[in-house]
């Protein structure tokens, strides 16, 4: 836009405002319109909604609509009518008992993945800042890698290590100590398909181990920001490395943090790739996460896609709680500051 | 990486919405040209093409356009599927209504199931117009039948048994294959003992094809029909006691190894490697239940013991005669959305002839589907053929050929997922009672809770 709003009076009529002289056409006309209705950041924002409305907001019309159908195979090729069925897939669903399970393993490995990724993520971005110039280079090098490695192999690479027929894992428990780690027959210990709580340790290891840079990364380009006299003042005052993160540092990060902390519960929540992977296919039910058991439900056969659509409410619905509380804590502290 | 893990509830949605894309599109109507002449025709093989089978297919298209000269110009193209992908790609192929073949290999607890949701053609009148027809196990044919329509034919057949090595046997003093649960336990604890760093008997948690074969030995069953409606038989006293030797194999007996608990007798769900069969073959595992198609994974792993192999029927709790052994194996059918339904049909009737159903199934460990080529002891002097060939005069596939068989197996696992709480010393009369609930309500639902 050449012409800017703030060139003009904008409350002015459109008759009033054309230049003496110009020729009143119709491009004019439609300027003048946008500006009096200050329509100008719509129009800018048009492009985009109408790409997301496309894009995203169509399919979750869609979805809502399926979670309240028996939409099937059949129902795809209009070989059987599509029918509303009101909240069944919901009843199915809650009545489930492996809804619950896989709600509880999934709630559960959130809140380990997310504490040991904030606080692993954390400490390494306090380290970084602390490094010289060399070995800052090396950690953070050595960290991107692990950011950067694709969840299938990265998945893979796991399942190596934690396998019983010679795994590296296995093979140095089983040569440890018993005092030290237990009677177990760790040579032939199987980590993936043995239960949920051995299969979860080497997923929570994983999603850690490939989620914690970014984490890193964050705190350290929030902790460039914090002014140097802060802490200089803090030290001069008496108060330790301790003192001083939770006095000087967390509060200036902390929004850096909330962020942190929301992406990482939304993206803990939503694993599907490396559980997939790791507790081998969809072959143990009793291993089965949130997003494994929407997968089992809408796509495995016979698929039925009332259900996943179900499935996918509730989870966005759960996601969209966590998300709300971070709008208010972050409206909180603007309202602070 | 990160956001595309964020993404991921989206991309859900997508193919969720890209599913009621398929809606509208619609597919290629049949009943139009289904005399026409076809210039390709597509065939879904289950597994890994393997050499000896491209040559037997190239006989098969050769015969083909010899015996119908008006397909002389059509092209016969063979797709593998890999086996744990096949629900997954005929689903796809039939909510797209694209991308579909003109004829599919179906194991045969598969057809029931993907004939009940539009999957295949009604094949009735053209396998009451075939030559061959009559000469096909009769149970086998029964299998592909649903509502009294024949959907798909047999095409070969084959019974799982218990692999051992007859060296290993000789050692250890056995003379003669076991015949009852008493002396399987007491040949494996041998075995064990004697070859030490080996395992007796391997016992995968996830193998409700073999699982199946203790329930029916003690005298139980899975399930029974009467009248339409299926009575989950888990819970009696036979099929628990079957159910309790195959669970106390790993719990109480320790013949087979803790990391066998969650997998398939080939490794990990989805996984290749990793499994009883190749621990076998390694010599990790003195015994270990397949079927003689095993044979060419084994040698792939190691040709070490090759020569040492041999099979034995699973045995019955008291003998003498073996345990009945799930019928498993293949069927050819004509899938519904092919344009060209005769020359389908007509394909089929070359590849499933007697003569050329019997060279493949010889080529690659299977029996033919037809009665008279199982009889007269053609197996006898095969000493892997022979214990699996014994096996294969005592069958039974009910209730694994029902309708919602699928379902309650490859689906909501519930055979597997009982057996692995067993294994992992749940409380077992709760156990067993809640899968066969679950069992009784997929049967006759399709849906675990009923």
């Amino acid at each position: 836009m050449v012409e800017t709003v703030t060139s003009q009076p904008s409350a002015r009529a459109p008759s009033t405002a054309r230049p003496p002289g110009r020729r009143a056409g119709r491009p004019a006309r439609a300027m003048a319109l946008i500006r009096r209705h200050r329509l100008a950041p719509y129009l800018l924002l048009l492009p985009s909604v109408a790409a997301i409305g496309l894009v995203l907001l169509w399919p979750v019309v869609q979805v809502a609509l399926y979670s309240f159908q028996n939409y099937g195979l059949p129902q795809t090729d209009g070989a059987a009518p599509t029918q509303w069925v009101g909240l069944s897939n919901f009843t199915a669903t809650f009545s489930d008992p492996e809804f619950w399970l896989a709600l509880r393993i999934t709630t559960a490995f959130a809140a380990a993945t997310v504490t040991l990724t904030l606080l692993t993520g954390t400490l390494i971005g306090l380290l970084l800042n602390q490094l010289g110039r060399v070995m800052a280079a090396v950690v953070s090098t050595a960290a991107l890698l692990a950011w950067a490695t694709p969840p299938v192999s990265a998945s893979v690479l796991f399942y190596w290590l934690f396998n019983p027929d010679g795994g590296l894992v296995d093979w140095s428990l089983a040569r440890m100590p018993h005092w030290l780690v237990g009677s177990t027959d760790w040579a032939g210990f199987n980590w993936t398909t043995s239960g949920a709580l051995p299969a979860y340790t080497v997923a929570t290891l994983l999603v850690v181990w490939q989620a914690f840079p970014f984490v890193a990364v964050a705190v350290l380009a929030g902790l460039k920001t914090v002014p140097g006299e802060l802490l200089e003042a803090a030290r001069v005052d008496g108060a330790n490395a301790w003192r001083g993160f939770w006095k000087i540092t967390y509060p200036l990060l902390k929004p850096i943090f909330l962020v942190l902390l929301l992406f990482s519960v939304i993206w803990d929540f939503n694993v599907f790739t490396q559980t997939y992977l790791l507790t081998g296919d969809l072959g143990n039910r009793d291993e089965y996460n949130l997003s494994l058991y929407l997968y089992d439900k809408a796509f495995t056969f016979p698929p039925s896609y009332g259900l996943g659509g179900a499935l996918a409410l509730i989870l966005t619905i759960i996601l969209l709680i966590v998300t709300v509380g971070y709008v208010r804590a972050s409206v909180r502290q603007g309202a602070l500051a | 990486m990160k956001l595309t893990r964020s993404a991921a509830a989206f991309g859900a949605a997508a193919i969720l919405a890209g599913a009621a894309a398929g809606c509208g599109s619609g597919s290629g109507s049949s009943s139009g040209g289904s005399a026409a002449v076809p210039s390709k025709l597509v065939v879904w093989r289950m597994g890994a093409s393997v050499p000896s089978q491209v040559t037997w297919m190239n006989g098969v298209v050769a015969e083909f356009h010899k015996k119908f000269p008006q397909y002389k110009n059509t092209k016969v193209t063979v797709d593998w599927i890999p086996w744990t992908n096949r629900v997954t790609d005929w689903t796809n192929a039939l909510s797209s209504g694209k991308g579909g073949p003109d004829i599919t290999e179906l194991g045969n607890t598969d057809t029931p199931g993907i004939a009940a949701q539009g999957g295949l053609a009604d094949v009735t009148t053209d396998v009451k117009a075939w030559s061959y027809g009559s000469g096909i196990i009769a149970g086998n044919l029964a299998n592909d039948t649903v509502n009294g329509q024949n959907y798909a034919v047999p095409w070969f057949g084959g019974v799982r048994g218990v692999w051992y090595r007859k060296d290993e046997f000789a050692k250890a003093g056995i003379t003669s294959a076991p015949t009852t649960w008493a002396e399987l336990i007491s040949d494996a604890k041998l075995l064990q003992k004697k070859f030490p760093g080996t395992y007796g008997l391997g016992a995968p948690s996830d193998y409700t094809n073999a699982i199946v074969s203790f329930i029916w030995g003690a005298g139980g069953q899975v399930a029974t029909e009467s009248g339409g409606k299926w009575t989950a038989k888990l819970t009696t006293p036979q099929a628990e006691a079957g159910i309790k030797f195959y669970a106390d194999l790993y719990l109480t007996q320790h013949l087979s190894p803790s990391k066998y608990v969650g997998e398939t007798e080939l490794g990990a769900p989805g996984a290749t490697s990793g499994g009883s069969n190749e621990d076998f073959a390694l010599g990790k595992l003195d015994m270990y239940i397949d079927g003689p198609w095993a044979e060419s994974e084994l040698t792939a792993v190691s040709k070490k013991y090759e020569a040492d192999w041999a099979s034995f029927p699973i045995p019955s709790e008291s003998g003498p005669n073996p345990a009945p052994a799930f019928s498993g194996g293949s069927d050819l059918g004509v899938w519904a959305k092919s344009k060209y339904k005769q020359a389908d049909w007509d394909l089929i009737s070359v590849m499933d002839s007697p003569s050329n159903a019997t060279t493949f199934a010889n080529s690659q460990g299977f029996f033919p589907e037809f009665t008279a080529q199982l009889k007269g002891g053609a197996y006898a002097g095969n000493p892997v053929m022979a214990g699996f060939a014994k096996a294969a005069a005592y069958t039974q596939i009910s209730p694994l050929n029902s309708k919602n068989w699928a379902t309650a197996d490859a689906t909501d696992a519930i055979i597997p997922t009982m057996m692995k709480a067993l294994m992992q010393g749940a409380n077992f009369s709760a156990t067993v009672a809640k899968a066969n609930t679950q069992l009784q309500n997929v049967l006759n639902t399709g849906n675990e809770n009923g």
